[in-house]
């Protein structure tokens, strides 16, 4: 607790020691109850007073970087996040000297719909997170789960614990403690029958609601509002709220975002009729990485696969044998 | 007539023009007989034009409720519907939900003088009420149309204005940023000429539409030839889909353009949370 | 009256025998998901917690058709056509079952638009007087529920034609109109313990606690309108995606489009979001709600300043406030990815607007 306090201690200090560089620094707040965070935008030492940082500090507030492009802005990042920064960069979306970050080295953040599973957190009244428990004040009375039970999936295979860019490192960093992502959800997934696959995306897509959270939550949607999904030139999507329409737009995210997603798992988050959309990004990163050996987000240097392509392809003649 | 708000009434183009490279005139009439022989509007009211399979759009009607042979509109090619419609001829069908909206209150002009200043397709909204005001003439003051446009040929109703010129019962006075070989008028931006003009706002009107940086400089000008809030007109444009207050999104606060628009003075304006 | 009884056990049954006279949303859970679904065999209605859409899909669905249109070549000049038009499908009797009284106010605030407001949505009001909502007593609030600052209450009646309470094996029933009288006539009475378990309810509802006094919001709101710090920073979180707006009981915002398939098609309407930029965007390219906290802006401003300065109705409760175009039910918040909480916002509102 003493050091998750002077964590927080040198965090505040540090973003006060740079507002005066910066538009203002985006970072974590708390939020409606113990279990939420919420970004907020720090401009004063008063508003870096409230900056917090735990397990329920899910956002990826990478998210919307690219709209405020031409200012200067601070910014909070996890691991995982500072592979979205990384990627914004990759693709001059962002440029880095646009950008102060605060690098805080997690140890994984809570999946709520994993704590949903568990209890019943409409009314919780306080949330601790040490050690491996988290322990919830509920009205009935305390309840301890796991800690491994309820975090999210991408922090229990985290290899990069410590944001891989940054220009202060806030704490201790971390080993990192998770293994090779095995793709096993995907396994499962993929033995299904063809039928049974299609069958289980019709029943999740058909709750959606077209309220493009997830798509807005993505930090590498960058097209706005000349996204397909409101285009009416060409007409990609009816607004009819059939199953081919929404279904049509996954699929559509998920080949946008082929090679250039690094499975913040914001899309999946913040659905609000809970479907499991990031099964879609996995499976085109586990193509990807097969088929380039490539991973987003990780150097900056790198070129994504899909933004490159050699003059002398050696296989782009294989084409031609199929004529 | 069906109950339902967002049933348009079939109408038929019967004459289309052009009157700049991307605004065309548009003439239709219902295709029920007796419903357009029962058509009543008042000007400044505006309607939904549909093309069916594209979508409506909002304009203005912009032939005065005095001669009732067509409705006629004047779009500029835009957006999706706009092009689609610019692709019409005659004899096709369209869908027409009208009268909507508020219209100017032509009542309350009479026997003052009325200033129009417009700019490019800002003339249309205007054209209906002076229009109308010409054809009940003995109402009203003098008229003075002040009217500009980029060059001479973004002008719209271009053999009109040198009809209204030779009228001798009213003043017309025009201005283009970027003038042609053959242009024998004024040089300059509308709101320039407006205070070389030195209106009176004496027992005046002033009626005003245009680009939206016309409209604020134009604005400015009045205020300091002296004319009052009251005194000052103009007509607003947002996006609008429903036309009857439904839909929402036209709203400045409280008020809806679709609904308690499009037309304004200048002290309802300053009424309203200043968002445009 | 003497309440009806719905035994748990023979919830199925009873939605079943409403699904033959109507058509029947029940809620079920779907995933994590409370969602409502047209009445299927071997469907469990849950009515465990508030479904995690709003009730207004029911009177106001996600798209519906406004008319279809089509085409035909006149045969003798194929270089002519003619458009004929057709209305939509008239509405069928509806039970909606397991909302809260949180969304049954919605039906006010919805009437408030479509028929009060001037020109009346006939689809609207058809689907309005075909529809009975069965309503579930709250027992319990959730960390986001607000209802009492907004004049509603977890036992509030307004709006619904039945209401339900838990008790001991099923449910209590109340009908609150004519409509849901007839709905509950086969049903039987509830058995004594179950009407003395109602009566202890109904003699001490759960107790929402105090709330704030919103009667200077909308002056407040219009106080710290041009206040762009104010609005940035209340919606530097913002994502501009719909969730809010989309959950909502009360917003009712709409686009329509048409959708063309060959020589035919359909005009929809469709739900639409004041948080989209393209909702304003105009055909020249100029927005006037440009940014995200101009578009915050208005959701707030409209359902706290705009919708109580168009429908000046006071709350008759002693202390009431005006109406506002919120019924509390917390949905934007809880499902907001961000956890933008309108309550917060409305607090700062009343705090750095309504000092002079």
């Amino acid at each position: 607790m003493a050091a998750e306090q002077s964590r927080l201690d040198e965090l505040r200090a540090s973003v006060i020691a740079e507002l005066p560089n910066v538009d203002f620094v985006l970072g974590y707040a708390r939020g409606f109850d113990p279990l939420h965070a919420t970004p907020i935008t720090v401009r004063t030492e008063a508003d870096a007073a409230r900056l917090i940082f735990d397990a329920t500090c899910v956002q990826n507030l990478t998210t919307g970087l690219y709209g405020l492009k031409g200012k200067r802005i601070g910014l909070v990042v996890k691991g995982c996040d500072s592979r979205s920064v990384i990627q914004l960069i990759q693709e001059k979306l962002m440029e880095r000297s646009e950008l102060v970050v605060f690098g805080m080295p997690c140890d994984g953040v809570l999946d709520l719909a994993k704590v949903r599973v568990r209890a019943d957190i409409t009314q919780v009244r306080g949330a601790e997170v040490s050690g491996e428990e988290v322990r919830l004040l509920l009205p009935e009375g305390a309840k301890v789960l796991p800690r491994r039970d309820v975090l999210a999936d991408k922090c229990l295979r985290c290899r990069y614990p410590n944001p891989l860019v940054f220009d202060h490192m806030i704490g201790q960093e971390l080993e990192p403690a998770g293994v090779e992502d095995t793709y096993a959800d995907l396994d499962g997934f993929e033995k299904l029958s063809p039928q049974e696959r299609f069958d289980f995306w019709k029943r999740q897509m058909s709750r959606c609601i077209r309220c493009y959270a997830c798509r807005n939550a993505c930090p590498l949607c960058v097209c706005k509002h000349v996204c397909l999904a409101d285009s009416r030139e060409p007409h990609w999507l009816s607004a009819e709220a059939t199953l081919q329409e929404k279904w049509l737009f996954q699929v559509m995210h998920a080949l946008h975002l082929a090679g250039r997603c690094t499975e913040c798992g914001e899309c999946q988050r913040s659905c609000p009729m809970g479907i499991p959309i990031l099964l879609l990004k996995r499976k085109m990163n586990r193509e990807l990485k097969a088929v380039f050996n490539y991973e987003a987000g990780v150097n900056p240097e790198a070129v994504p696969p899909l933004h490159t392509f050699l003059m002398e392809e050696d296989k782009i003649k294989d084409r031609g044998q199929l004529w | 007539m069906s109950a339902n708000p967002y049933m348009p009434m079939l109408g038929t183009i019967v004459e289309t023009f052009d009157e700049t490279p991307d605004i065309k005139t548009f003439r239709v009439v219902l295709q029920d007989e007796a419903a357009m022989r029962a058509f009543r509007f008042q000007p400044g009211q505006v309607a939904q034009l549909s093309v069916f399979g594209t979508g409506e759009s909002t304009f203005v009607i912009c032939s005065p409720p005095t001669r009732m042979e067509y409705l006629q509109f004047s779009v500029m090619r835009v957006g999706e519907l706009t092009h689609r419609l610019h692709t019409l001829r005659e004899g096709d069908p369209v869908g027409i939900r009208a009268p909507l909206g508020n219209h100017f209150d032509h009542q309350a002009m009479h026997g003052k003088d009325i200033v129009f200043i417009g700019g490019g397709l800002g003339l249309a909204p205007l054209r209906t009420l002076l229009l109308y005001m010409l054809d009940t003439r003995a109402d009203y003051g003098n008229i003075t149309l002040i009217y500009g446009g980029r060059s001479p040929e973004h002008l719209c109703f271009k053999a009109e204005l040198a009809e209204w010129a030779a009228r001798g019962d009213m003043r017309v006075e025009l201005t283009v940023d970027t003038p042609d070989k053959l242009w024998a008028h004024r040089v300059g931006v509308v709101p320039a000429v407006l205070t070389e003009l030195a209106v009176s706002p004496q027992n005046a009107v002033a009626v005003t539409c245009g680009p939206p940086i016309m409209i604020r400089f134009t604005i400015m000008a009045l205020e300091k030839l002296g004319f009052t809030d009251e005194q000052i007109v103009t007509t607003l444009e947002r996006r609008m889909k429903c036309g009857v207050g439904l839909c929402g999104r036209c709203n400045i606060g409280g008020k809806f353009v679709c609904v308690d628009g499009p037309v304004f003075t200048q002290a309802q304006l300053k009424d309203l949370p200043q968002e445009f | 009256m003497v309440a009806k009884f719905l035994a748990t056990d023979a919830l199925a049954d009873i939605a079943a025998a409403w699904a033959r006279a109507y058509r029947l949303l029940a809620p079920v859970r779907e995933g994590q998901a409370v969602v409502y679904r047209p009445w299927a065999k071997d469907m469990h209605p849950f009515l465990g917690r508030p479904p995690t859409v709003s009730a207004k899909e029911a009177l106001f669905p996600q798209t519906e058709n406004l008319l279809t249109y089509t085409y035909r070549k006149d045969q003798n000049d194929l270089t002519r056509t003619e458009v004929f038009l057709a209305e939509p499908l008239p509405q069928e009797p509806t039970v909606l079952l397991g909302c809260r009284p949180c969304d049954a106010r919605g039906r006010k605030l919805l009437d408030r638009v479509f028929l009060e407001r001037g020109v009346k949505d006939n689809l609207y009001e058809a689907r309005r007087k075909a529809t009975i909502f069965v309503s579930v007593a709250c027992d319990r609030l959730e960390n986001t529920c607000f209802c009492h600052w907004t004049g509603g209450g977890p036992t509030s009646e307004e709006g619904s034609d039945v209401l339900l309470f838990t008790v001991a094996g099923g449910y209590a029933a109340k009908a609150l109109t004519e409509a849901g009288e007839r709905l509950l006539a086969a049903l039987p009475e509830a058995p004594a313990p179950a009407q003395e378990e109602l009566a202890a309810k109904l003699a001490s509802p759960a107790e929402p606690g105090p709330a704030p006094d919103l009667s200077a919001a909308p002056q407040a709101f219009l106080a710290l309108f041009d206040n762009m710090d104010f609005w940035m920073d209340q919606s530097a979180r913002c994502l501009s995606c719909g969730v809010c707006t989309y959950l909502c009981p009360a917003c009712s915002c709409f686009n329509i489009t048409d959708e063309p398939s060959g020589m035919k098609g359909k005009r929809l309407r469709t739900w639409d979001t004041c948080m989209s930029a393209l909702y304003t965007l105009e055909g020249s390219g100029h927005n006037p709600r440009v940014s995200r906290a101009h578009r915050l802006r208005n959701r707030v401003g409209h359902k706290f300043c705009y919708h109580p300065q168009e429908f000046p109705a006071m709350d008759k409760k002693p202390g009431g406030q005006p109406e506002f175009s919120c019924t509390g039910c917390g949905r934007c918040i809880k499902a907001c990815p961000v956890s933008v909480d309108i309550r917060r916002i409305v607090h700062d509102i009343l705090e750095k607007g309504g000092k002079p």
